[in-house]
């Protein structure tokens, strides 16, 4: 069963790979409108580089997720999923696991080019790269945690953010830190192994969370 | 919706009309009290001088916007899990009021904010966090009111409240932690005062009497939360005829 | 043969302080057929989502094998296929990349044997959309791509929202045939719908929903 299911979210990214290349796309643009906005100073940009890759971070898992369910529910797929006998459960972190590998894991494995292109040396953009190795996921399971939320609702564009966005803070807070710690040569380790521990509680728990939501939502 | 648990709201509905009443009055007059206690009969801050004369407010705001928030979630844990009625009423009226005691919170300390530290805002691990739980208490309320079918609504917001609460140490530990990273020098001039005991009994006072407006407004809340909830069965027609 | 009995005990249902049904009581035992007819709106659906524990009843209870579903769980969920109103097929997904989906919640539906598959497909009418996207499938013909999950599950208990809609005449003789056949098997039918075929079926119970209330 999990192969079918990984097969098939497999097709259906490949056969929308605008789902992929928008998030992508869209993260460049935001990333390259702030030069534009603050100036071209090199060691201004070179500063807050980190934050502004994270910020938009943010902003890209919130689109991806935000109408995530939305078309599922539409279909009445949710309602098979709720009426089947297999584990839900399994189908929902399956389902997690593959938005985060074809949505976020383009854009991470485009980051040093952003590196590049922002002169963050080499030390800095490794820790970034593994804090949004470790940070996306959460990212992603509490964007869908709110779109699951929001399912009964017609029109949820801005809601969802509002709702979500105070639950992302810890993840940024670590992360950016992270970052800052690695680049005025402080340790950064602390940070990333209580990264680890919110993405080690989250991923496991969010499928069952998920799964009681939707069954509420679904409920009206 | 079946007959006992109508008949349980509509008697908590009528039952407590008058203790609502004799509260709202009681409160009164002990809130005069707190603040003639706090504004004249407290001595001065030796450092502050007056301007410390506003934590009477703010510390019980402050304190409250937590305490609001845990009973929003226990009560909304309950209703989900024994489905109470009275308590998912219970925990959706907290939200607003536990938003004014964080709005009240933040103002006073920004209040307070402009002697001590020469500005109103500065980004400190309290104000912060305090800033963080009125956008909590907000994506609640919103979410409530964002739903139509009421009673999806008061299921789908018990669960962000619950996860709210479990996500308010964690954020608390983050922003501890964000803060004392970038620490700068105006903020350890606001220690916690070792608080003279004139100081320290007005304050516990005025927590007392903080928790009682609660309890005031929140009956109140749960009053009208019953009406809208019930207003279309009859109990409640005839109720208002009468 | 297992014996198979849903029965609907006072069952309720509110949504926005209005009644949607009150004090519903139905059973269906082995071979058996409900039909359950009533305008737009009149809660028909609802009642077969809370047949099928998706939608929670305000009081009242359904029970298999005089069991309640909801502290069953699992146990009912093995036992039913839940057809709903939606077609709930992807839009991005070939005819048979669907059922190859809908088949992975679903222990019992064999998907491998194709030679069966492109026969039923055949039966149907609509073997020449075994590869087209189902974005590019008219609405009748992903209808009856849905049902096929009725033909590929050994499931005893079909609680089917709306079967009939978008199908044509020749389409719905087709579908009352499926039904007799699984009739013959012992199973059981719980459906909504528009058009009254109670004639050409035996054992089949009727009931108009109107005001809250069966008949």
């Amino acid at each position: 069963m999990i192969k079918t299911i990984l097969l098939k979210e497999l097709s259906i990214y490949i056969r929308n790979l605008n789902s992929v290349f928008l998030p992508l796309i869209f993260f460049f643009l935001i990333i390259s409108i702030f030069p534009l906005v603050l100036g071209p100073d090199k060691v201004l940009l070179n500063k807050i580089i980190p934050g502004v890759i994270w910020i938009t971070a943010i902003l890209t898992t919130l689109l991806i997720s935000n109408n995530f369910f939305k078309e599922d529910f539409n279909s009445g797929i949710i309602e098979i999923y709720l009426t089947s006998e297999s584990s839900i459960e399994l189908i929902l972190f399956l389902r997690i696991i593959s938005c985060w590998i074809f949505t976020c894991l383009p854009i991470i494995i485009f980051i040093p080019i952003v590196s590049l292109l922002f002169e963050i040396p080499f030390s800095s953009s490794i820790i970034l790269v593994f804090t949004l190795l470790l940070g996306t996921p959460i990212l992603i399971s509490i964007g869908l945690f709110g779109s699951a939320l929001t399912l009964g609702l017609s029109r949820n564009n801005i809601l969802t953010p509002i709702l979500i966005i105070p639950f992302y803070i810890p993840v940024l807070v670590f992360s950016a830190s992270a970052i800052e710690s690695v680049s005025i040569g402080l340790p950064y380790y602390s940070q990333i192994y209580i990264l680890l521990a919110l993405l080690m509680l989250i991923l496991p728990t969010m499928p069952y969370l998920l799964k009681y939501t939707l069954e509420f939502s679904i409920n009206n | 919706m079946n007959i006992s648990t109508i008949a349980n709201l509509k008697f908590f509905y009528i039952k407590t009309k008058n203790i609502s009443l004799f509260l709202s009055i009681i409160t009164l007059i002990l809130f005069i009290i707190g603040l003639y206690w706090g504004l004249f009969i407290a001595p001065p801050d030796y450092l502050q001088g007056n301007s410390y004369r506003i934590m009477f407010i703010h510390v019980p705001a402050a304190w409250l916007s937590l305490q609001v928030y845990i009973i929003m979630a226990v009560t909304a844990f309950i209703a989900l899990v024994w489905r109470v009625k009275i308590m998912e009423i219970i925990s959706i009226q907290c939200a607003p009021i536990g938003g004014l005691f964080t709005l009240i919170a933040l103002v006073t300390g920004m209040i307070w904010g402009k002697p001590t530290w020469g500005t109103y805002w500065v980004w400190d691990a309290r104000l912060t966090s305090e800033l963080i739980l009125l956008f909590l208490y907000i994506g609640v309320i919103i979410l409530y009111s964002a739903f139509t079918d009421k009673r999806q609504a008061v299921k789908v917001t018990s669960i962000l409240a619950i996860i709210g609460l479990i996500n308010i140490p964690i954020i608390h530990f983050s922003v501890e932690w964000w803060n004392t990273l970038h620490q700068g020098p105006t903020v350890t001039k606001f220690e916690k005062p070792s608080a003279h005991i004139s100081m320290l009994l007005p304050l516990l006072y005025m927590l007392f009497v903080f928790n009682m407006c609660f309890i005031t407004i929140l009956l109140k809340r749960i009053r009208l939360g019953i009406f809208q909830r019930e207003k279309n069965t009859k109990w409640a027609e005839d109720y208002l005829n009468d | 043969m297992e014996s198979l009995k849903i029965s609907v005990n006072s069952a309720t249902c509110y949504k926005n302080n209005s009644v949607i049904f009150s004090d519903i009581n139905i059973s269906l035992k082995n071979s058996e057929i409900i039909i359950i007819m009533g305008s737009n709106g009149c809660g028909k659906t609802t009642l077969i989502k809370s047949i099928s524990g998706i939608q929670n009843l305000d009081s009242g209870e359904i029970k298999l094998n005089n069991k309640n579903i909801a502290t069953i769980g699992s146990d009912f969920k093995e036992e039913i296929v839940y057809v709903g109103h939606k077609n709930s097929l992807n839009n991005d997904l070939t005819t048979i990349e669907n059922l190859e989906y809908l088949s992975a919640f679903d222990s019992t539906t064999d998907i491998s044997n194709t030679a069966n598959i492109r026969n039923l497909m055949k039966n149907l009418n609509i073997e020449k959309y075994k590869n087209y996207r189902v974005s590019d499938i008219s609405e009748g013909n992903k209808k009856k791509i849905s049902l096929m999950r009725l033909l590929l599950t050994k499931k005893k208990i079909w609680l089917l929202d709306e079967p009939m809609s978008y199908l044509d005449d020749e389409s719905i003789n087709m579908l009352i045939n499926i039904f007799i056949e699984h009739q013959k098997k012992g199973g059981l039918i719980f459906l909504t719908t528009h058009y009254d075929f109670s004639k050409k079926i035996n054992a089949c119970k009727v009931y108009t929903m109107k005001d809250a209330e069966l008949t």
